[in-house]
C-alpha cells in the first residue's frame, strides 16, 4: 500500500492539509475575520493573495478556510458511515425482512440528486455546522449503507463463515470476529471518499448561499463572492476553488486506491 | 413486460406521494407560513391572520397538501409567492434550457468516456493521462470548473461569453456559443464517472473467452475493442445516463448558477433564497416523479440490451 502513488499522493495531500487546518494560527498573516479599509486588493507583497471585499487578507482565509471545510467533511462522512454501515451490515448479513425493508428505501435515496436534497433540508433547517454536518450524513448513509450491505452478502457466502456457524458461533460473534474485519478496509476507503463527497457538496452548498454563514471563513463563500470580481482579482475565487479541489483530491485518491 | 413496467409504475405511485408529502409537510411546519414573507417583517398579526385564512395557510398540513395535490395534478400548481406568477408559466420555459443542456453534456460525457477508453493502447503514460482526466472531472468542483473557464475564455481571452443564455430565435452560433462552457463544466464530472463505471465493466469484458476467440481469429486489437468490447461494456454507463438524466431534471443546480442560465436549477436556487414554496414544491415534485420514472426506464431498458437479465 505504501508504495500505490495514489494512495502516496492522497495521504501526503490529506497530511498537508489537516497540517494547515491545525497550524493556520501560526501559517495565516492575519486574522481571517479582519477587515481593513484596503478593499479589493490585487495580490501583493503585504497581502500575497490581495484582500477581499471586506478588506480582509485573502490568503489568511484561505489558510482558516481548510478548518471548515475538514470539519463539515469528516463531521459529514463519519455520520453516514456510523449510520449507513450498520444498517448495510444488519441488511447484508441477516438478510430476509431486515434487508427487504432496508433495500428499497436505500435505493431510493442513492438515486435522488444529493445536492437537491441537501439544498431543501438546508434551507428548512438553517445552515449552521451541526447542522450541515447532520444533513450531508443524512444524505450520504443510504450510499454507505448499499456498499457495506454488497460487502457483507459477499463476504458471508464464505466457507469460514459456514464453519463458524457450524462451530456454534452467534451472530454477534461472527460479525464481530469474522464479518467486520474483512469488510473494514473497504469501510475505510469509502469513508475517505465520502468525506471527499461531502467536501465537495458542502462548498456547492456554500457558493449557493447555504453554507456556513458569514463570516466565517469557508472556501465555497469565499469562491462565491470572489466570482462578482473575477476580472478583478482572480485569486479571489480561483485559490479557494484550487483548494477545495485539491483536498477533494486528496481524500478521493486516498479512499480510491484501497481498490 | 407491461405488465413488469405497470407494477413498477404502481410501486412508484406511493414513492413519489410518500415523499412530496413528507416534503410538503416539513417545508409547511418548518418555514412555516410565508405570511411575514408576503407582507414584510412588520405585519400585524392581524394582517398574517387575514392572510392566512384567505390563502388557506391556517388549514392543518395534510388538508393543505391533498389540496395542493389534486391542483398539480391538473396542471395549477400554485402562484409564486415571490413574483405572484403562475408557477408553471415559470418552470415551463425554464425546462428546455435544463433539458438542452443535459442533453448535450450526456451526450458529450458518455462519447468522449466511451471512446477515449476504448482507445487500445498499452502505453503507460496515455493510460495514466485518460486515467488522471477522469479523477480530475470527478474531484474538481462544478463551481470551480466553471468559473476557471470563464476566466480563461471569456475574461481572458474573450472568446466566449461568459453568463447567460442566447435563445434558437437569436441564432444558432449565439446559442451555441452560450452553451459550450456550461456543457463543458458538467461534462466533466459526468465523464469522470462514466468512464470509471465504463472501465470496470470493461476489464470483466475483456477476460471473456469471445474475446479472446476474437484475437485468435487475427482481428486488430482496435477491432476487437470497439466491435466487441465496446458494444459489451457501454451496457452499465446506459443505465447511468438513464439515472444522471432524472437527477439532472432538477437542473445541474450548480452550473446554472455559475453561467446564469435561464434553468430549472437556477430557478429552484432562488425559490430557495426567497422560501417560495409553490415554486420548490413543484420543483421538488417533478425531480422526484423523474427520478422514479428514469429509475424504472433504466432497469428496463437494461432487460432490453442484457437479455440474460429476466424480468421479475
Amino acid at each position: 500500500m505504501l508504495t500505490n502513488w495514489r494512495f502516496l499522493a492522497g495521504a501526503t495531500i490529506v497530511t498537508a492539509v489537516i497540517t494547515v487546518a491545525i497550524a493556520a494560527p501560526l501559517l495565516a498573516p492575519y486574522e481571517p475575520n479582519k477587515s481593513s479599509i484596503l478593499l479589493l486588493q490585487p495580490p501583493s507583497a503585504q497581502h500575497w493573495l490581495g484582500t477581499d471585499e471586506l478588506g480582509r487578507d485573502i490568503l489568511s482565509r484561505l489558510i482558516y478556510g481548510a478548518r471548515t471545510s475538514l470539519v463539515i467533511g469528516v463531521g459529514a462522512a463519519l455520520v453516514a458511515v456510523l449510520i449507513g454501515a450498520p444498517i448495510g451490515l444488519a441488511a447484508g448479513y441477516f438478510r430476509g425482512r431486515i434487508d427487504l425493508m432496508i433495500v428499497p428505501v436505500v435505493d431510493l435515496f442513492v438515486a435522488l440528486p444529493a445536492l437537491i436534497l441537501a439544498l431543501i433540508i438546508t434551507v428548512m433547517v438553517g445552515p449552521s455546522y451541526k447542522n450541515l454536518i447532520l444533513v450531508l450524513g443524512f444524505v450520504m448513509w443510504p450510499a454507505m449503507a448499499r456498499l457495506v450491505r454488497g460487502q457483507a452478502l459477499a463476504v458471508r457466502e464464505a466457507t469460514f463463515i459456514e464453519a463458524a456457524v457450524a462451530a456454534g458461533g452467534t451472530s454477534a460473534w461472527i460479525i464481530r470476529r469474522h464479518i467486520w474485519p474483512n469488510i473494514m478496509g473497504l469501510v475505510a476507503a469509502q469513508f475517505a471518499i465520502a468525506v471527499s463527497l461531502a467536501t465537495i457538496t458542502a462548498a456547492s452548498l456554500s457558493f449557493l448561499g447555504l453554507g456556513i454563514p458569514p463570516p466565517t471563513a469557508d472556501w465555497g463563500g469565499m469562491v462565491r463572492s470572489g466570482f462578482e470580481f473575477l476580472a478583478l482579482n482572480p485569486a479571489m475565487s480561483l485559490a479557494p476553488g484550487a483548494a477545495t479541489a485539491i483536498t477533494v483530491m486528496g481524500f478521493y485518491l486516498g479512499g480510491s486506491a484501497v481498490e | 413486460m407491461l405488465s413488469f413496467i405497470i407494477r413498477r409504475l404502481l410501486l412508484g405511485i406511493p414513492t413519489v406521494l410518500a415523499i412530496t408529502g413528507l416534503l410538503f409537510f416539513c417545508v409547511t411546519t418548518l418555514l412555516g407560513s410565508p405570511a411575514t414573507m408576503m407582507l414584510g417583517e412588520n405585519a400585524t398579526p392581524q394582517a398574517i391572520a387575514d392572510l392566512n385564512a384567505r390563502h388557506g395557510f391556517d388549514r392543518p398540513a395534510h388538508v393543505q397538501y391533498v389540496d395542493w395535490l389534486a391542483r398539480a395534478l391538473h396542471g395549477d400548481l400554485g402562484r409564486s409567492f415571490a413574483t405572484q406568477q403562475p408557477v408553471a408559466a415559470m418552470v415551463f420555459p425554464a425546462f428546455p434550457v435544463t433539458l438542452e443542456l443535459a442533453f448535450w453534456s450526456m451526450l458529450v460525457a458518455g462519447t468522449l468516456a466511451i471512446v477515449l477508453n476504448s482507445v487500445p493502447t498499452g502505453r503507460r503514460a496515455i493510460v495514466a493521462a485518460i486515467t488522471g482526466l477522469n479523477i480530475l472531472g470527478v474531484t474538481v468542483p462544478n463551481f470551480m470548473l466553471g468559473i476557471s473557464l470563464i476566466f480563461l475564455f471569456a475574461v481572458s481571452f474573450g472568446w466566449l461569453p461568459s453568463t447567460g443564455w442566447a435563445p434558437w430565435s437569436e441564432g444558432a452560433i449565439a446559442h451555441m456559443k452560450h452553451l459550450i462552457l456550461p456543457v463543458a463544466t458538467l461534462s466533466a464530472y459526468y465523464f469522470g464517472a462514466f468512464s470509471m463505471v465504463f472501465r470496470a465493466e470493461q476489464r470483466d469484458v475483456y477476460r471473456k473467452l469471445y474475446i479472446q476467440v476474437a484475437r485468435s481469429k487475427g482481428l486488430s486489437e482496435w477491432k476487437v475493442a470497439f466491435k466487441h468490447v465496446m458494444p459489451n461494456a457501454v451496457l452499465p454507463v446506459v443505465t447511468f445516463i438513464g439515472l444522471a438524466m432524472g437527477q439532472l431534471t432538477g437542473g445541474a443546480v450548480v452550473t446554472e448558477t455559475v453561467f446564469s442560465m435561464p434553468g430549472v436549477g437556477r430557478l429552484f436556487v432562488a425559490s430557495i433564497a426567497t422560501h417560495d414554496f409553490p415554486v420548490m414544491l413543484a420543483i421538488s415534485m417533478m425531480v422526484v416523479v423523474a427520478v422514479v420514472l428514469m429509475n424504472i426506464l433504466a432497469d428496463f431498458v437494461y432487460t432490453l440490451i442484457n437479455p440474460q437479465i429476466r424480468l421479475e
